[in-house]
């Protein structure tokens, strides 16, 4: 297994126990551990089953150590990604779950999805989550303004000195690296840890003269493409 | 889409409508097939299915391969999520761009039936 890509996992996993911006490292693995428990919910097996998961109530099977919206949050995210809208976001936000801490949670449950997946692919078993660091969250928010998406983001001519090395240089920053921009740590840790060694750094993906991995840039990309069409991701 | 780009640098031509599973084809991409039935079963339920494919790219293309292959569909797998969950709509130019592959692979769809919930 590549260097990088070890190292970055150790990173990202000792990050899931950290004191976040938000949540404290105890609630980031009550997180990462209920983004895990989800594949066992029968509300969640019966929403994806449905026509529309929106017809469906009842209450997730969680482990009983986070609040209601936060539980149906990673839950959602986990099990039935495709489905999210607009509305349902609203919906967990008027029910409590502030937007920093839905970006945070969103980074958290994203995390795991990417290491426990990746873990599945090779054959090896899914890691036990680590022990809590104490600390305190740091509290700081950017000046995030809402935009496109349903979350308030960063625009980079917002961006203060603390996120001035927050989108590679030399172009207008894709949406994608502006998506949990509300919470700056998450998108340096998501990736510095996860998408440059997982996928690739940016100056990678477009070099299309090196190949920087054992498969070819097109099959990196074919298995990507695959990947979110069967998660009906639009993006 | 990278993928696009990356075939017209190598003069390539791929068939994208496999990317949405129909037809069942390798699109064109070398050991196409292989990698397409690799992140199927990762993202399936079938733990056999899933060992006699890893079992496939790492005979086949090797052990490197197999690695790099699980760290892209888990970091998209992860990544779908990012964009689902944050609402981040697709860029202006990159819209622009792909209307008609996207027309193609019916790609809209996702968004049309995800709002009629």
């Amino acid at each position: 297994m590549r260097a990088d890509l070890a190292a970055g996992h150790r990173r990202a996993w000792q990050r899931l126990a950290s004191p976040g911006t938000w949540w404290t490292g105890e609630e980031r693995l009550a997180i990462a551990a209920e983004a895990r428990h989800a594949a066992a919910c029968r509300l969640c097996r019966q929403r994806a089953a449905a026509l529309s998961p929106y017809t469906v109530g009842g209450d997730h099977d969680s482990l009983g150590t986070l609040a209601a919206p936060l539980v149906e949050l990673i839950h959602r995210l986990g099990t039935d990604p495709g489905r999210l809208t607009r509305r349902w976001y609203d919906s967990i936000v008027v029910a409590g779950v502030a937007p920093e801490k839905y970006v945070e949670t969103v980074a958290v449950v994203v995390t795991v999805v990417a290491v426990d997946s990746f873990a599945r692919g090779i054959g090896a078993a899914p890691w036990s989550l680590p022990e809590v660091l104490p600390g305190r969250p740091a509290q700081v928010r950017p000046a995030a303004q809402q935009g496109g998406a349903y979350v308030p983001w960063l625009e980079p001519e917002d961006a203060g000195p603390a996120e001035a090395d927050l989108y590679p240089p030399g172009r207008p920053p894709a949406h994608i690296y502006k998506a949990m921009s509300l919470v700056p740590a998450e998108v340096r840790g998501f990736f510095g840890d996860l998408v440059n060694t997982q996928y690739l750094p940016a100056a990678a993906m477009r070099d299309f003269d090196r190949e920087f991995r054992a498969i070819s840039h097109a099959q990196i990309e074919f298995l990507a493409a695959r990947v979110s069409a069967l998660n009906r991701c639009e993006y | 889409m990278l993928l696009r780009a990356s075939g017209r640098h190598s003069g390539e031509q791929y068939d994208f409508s496999t990317i949405n599973g129909v037809p069942a084809t390798d699109g064109g991409i070398p050991h196409g097939l292989l990698l397409r039935g690799f992140a199927e079963a990762v993202l399936g339920r079938d733990d056999a299915v899933l060992a006699r494919r890893r079992a496939d790219i790492a005979g086949r293309l090797g052990p490197a391969a197999l690695v790099d292959a699980a760290a892209v569909v888990g970091l998209f797998n992860a990544i779908d999520r990012v964009a689902d969950a944050t609402g981040i709509p697709l860029e202006p130019e990159k819209a622009a761009a792909s209307v008609e592959l996207r027309s193609a692979l019916g790609i809209g769809k996702f968004s049309a039936d995800a709002a009629a919930d």
